[in-house]
């Protein structure tokens, strides 16, 4: 394998097979797939389709059961767990659908954690976690805890997290599902400055034709496999 | 480290009712067990106390063989010499010279064996409770060389009371032959000590050492120590120093194996209560944590999708093992301080109970010492921790996929 260095994620002929309730389920069924650095791109596919198990999978989450999968260039079937945890400190930031922050983390405690893991020292912290808020619009919430906060709020909140330790990849499960459109809207516009201004690489799992919209490429997936892969110009 | 402090501290109180169902319990616990520590090494106290004041002393010199034999011949040997050097003694408090025999005690109604001692009034006061203990005459305060001191128990059996005449008998040393006297009762005690109140009687030494032909001569040494403590002390010099030329100078626990016995005993309640304690933290903790852990399953994968070692979710989970037991701690010692200290005040009454040969006289009062309140709770948090780590590696080797299922 070649230097990878543009090529943020690379998969090739990448398999998951599992079990659920004794019947064997072909989730994702030889994936070869190359995000590259800068994209918005947005995986999409009905329920059962793999998009799921693909993320896990490429996030360093889940193990293929054949295949291989790189990220920044590192092969993660040859990582251990200590090793995968820190790759996707260092390298991936998390937007989930249901926010899943921690309730009993202040907004500031939350952003600051992935940055406390990294070894920043606190001052540092403190100053990126006061620069993000403002840029999200949060100014003055971070002593507050996230059951105090709005739905929008707290998805800004879990955007400033994923991206406040400067990951090379931010990987999004459906975050606009939990989202009125205006909300959802000014969410991806968010996003999307950020991955023109600092080239952030966004990856969305989604069925919200909203971000399909919003993303630069289109990749469908289905019954485990990719049946469309369109960019936009 | 002290994030994760933070976070355990938080997340415990989290679901407050559950925390504090447990945190009682095992507080309860550990506050039990230092009560029952309290009234064990009290009562341990009041029985070594109650057997020591009110006739054996801390320790006794005899001749070597006589506690065995009990024959009127075993008298100590080197008196004068044993006395002067025990009144120089600084371990020594006090001490008094007795002798001891066993005879007949006669009335007109009835006839008793009983061991007749022979005593030092003046000294025999600091070393015994029976002065105290008598609730009809007088311990001694005539001149009479006739007087007799004897158990209420042993009245009722002769049928006797204060002014009453009796007829001791006794066998002299050298030969054995018969000695007879006649008193008049001039005290009548009760010290609740079934064996002394129907089978001693009290005569004054010069006149039981005539009686048994042994002018000068005494059986029994009673010394009381400045400390009771040095009693317990096998490597103290004394022992050795008294137990020369035939003689023996032995403690109260040589003396009353059975309540050195009840140590031991102690020691084995103290071991169970222990294990009752570790058991219910064991339950308490494990299901707590499974609870919590199970709860907020999500959250914990979330941590560790965004970088969390496997080693800081254990972290976070003896964190919280942690912050439970020093709850726990907290509610113990709180119970157990108000609960043992008013006790300690207070006094629990198991008067007239025997228990190792021994007649409880006094209230018990528990004992607080330091090393309950340090040793018990450092214990109980170290084993809080220990039982943690099932739930901690337990959460740290969970699948990330299965903790945030469905969510990426």
């Amino acid at each position: 394998m070649t230097s990878k260095s543009e090529q943020i994620v690379v998969t090739k002929d990448l398999k998951k097979t599992y079990k659920a309730d004794g019947i064997r389920v072909e989730a994702v069924r030889g994936v070869d797939l190359t995000i590259e650095a800068g994209e918005f791109s947005a995986i999409v596919g009905p329920s059962g389709s793999g998009k799921t198990t693909f993320l896990n999978i490429i996030s360093g989450l889940d193990t293929p059961t054949t295949g291989e999968v790189w990220l920044k260039g590192q092969l993660l079937t040859k990582l251990n767990d200590r090793q995968l945890s820190d790759l996707r400190r260092d390298n991936i930031g998390f937007i989930f659908q249901a926010y899943n922050l921690i309730p009993v983390l202040t907004v500031e405690e939350n952003i600051e954690y992935i940055m406390m893991l990294q070894g920043v020292p606190k001052l540092e912290r403190h100053k990126r976690v006061l620069s993000i808020l403002r840029e999200m619009g949060l100014e003055g919430l971070e002593k507050r805890f996230p059951p105090k906060l709005s739905g929008g709020q707290q998805q800004r909140v879990a955007i400033a997290r994923a991206m406040v330790s400067r990951p090379t990849l931010i990987l999004a499960d459906e975050p606009t599902a939990n989202l009125d459109s205006t909300t959802g809207t000014g969410l991806l516009k968010i996003m999307k400055e950020l991955n023109q201004h600092r080239g952030m690489t966004f990856l969305f799992s989604t069925h919200d034709p909203m971000v399909m919209d919003w993303a630069d490429r289109v990749i469908t997936l289905k019954d485990g496999h990719i049946e469309k892969d369109e960019r936009k110009n | 480290m002290w994030f994760y402090i933070k976070l355990a501290w938080r997340n415990i109180f989290r679901n407050k009712r559950r925390t504090i169902i447990a945190s009682t319990a095992i507080g309860i616990a550990l506050a039990c067990l230092l009560f029952f520590d309290s009234v064990m090494i009290g009562m341990e106290k009041t029985m070594v106390e109650s057997a020591t004041a009110t006739f054996l002393g801390d320790a006794e010199i005899h001749r070597k063989g006589f506690r065995d034999k009990q024959e009127p011949d075993l008298t100590i040997n080197n008196l004068a010499e044993v006395t002067h050097s025990l009144s120089e003694e600084k371990i020594v408090d006090r001490f008094t010279l007795r002798t001891l025999s066993i005879g007949m005690i006669t009335s007109p109604e009835n006839v008793e064996s009983v061991v007749m001692v022979g005593v030092n009034p003046k000294t025999e006061t600091y070393l015994s409770t029976v002065n105290d203990a008598v609730t009809k005459g007088n311990f001694f305060k005539g001149d009479s060389t006739r007087d007799i001191v004897i158990g209420a128990d042993l009245a009722d059996i002769l049928h006797v009371t204060l002014g009453d005449r009796v007829v001791v008998t006794v066998s002299q040393a050298k030969g054995g032959d018969l000695a007879q006297e006649l008193f008049i009762i001039s005290g009548i005690y009760t010290t609740g000590v079934k064996e002394m109140d129907s089978g001693m009687v009290f005569v004054r030494l010069p006149k039981a050492q005539a009686m048994l032909g042994i002018p000068g001569q005494v059986h029994e040494i009673a010394v009381k120590f400045t400390d009771i403590h040095y009693a317990s002390n096998d490597k103290l010099f004394f022992w050795n120093k008294y137990s020369q030329n035939g003689n023996e100078a032995v403690s109260w626990g040589t003396l009353l194996p059975q309540l050195k016995g009840v140590s031991k005993f102690t020691g084995v309640l103290r071991f169970v209560m222990s294990a009752i304690l570790m058991f219910l933290v064991l339950f308490s903790i494990i299901n707590t944590l499974f609870m919590s852990l199970y709860e907020r399953l999500f959250e914990l994968g979330v941590l560790r999708a965004v970088g969390t070692k496997p080693w800081g979710v254990i972290k976070l989970m003896l964190s919280e093992a942690g912050a439970l037991g020093v709850l726990s701690i907290i509610v113990g010692l709180t119970i157990g301080l108000i609960v043992t200290g008013i006790t300690t005040v207070v006094g629990i009454d198991y008067r007239g109970i025997e228990f190792a040969g021994t007649t409880i006289q006094h209230l018990l009062y528990p004992v607080m010492k330091p090393f309950q309140f340090i040793v018990y709770p450092i214990g109980l948090f170290i084993f809080t921790i220990i039982v943690g780590l099932y739930p901690a590696f337990v959460a740290a080797r969970m699948s990330i996929v299965d903790a945030i299922h469905k969510s990426l």
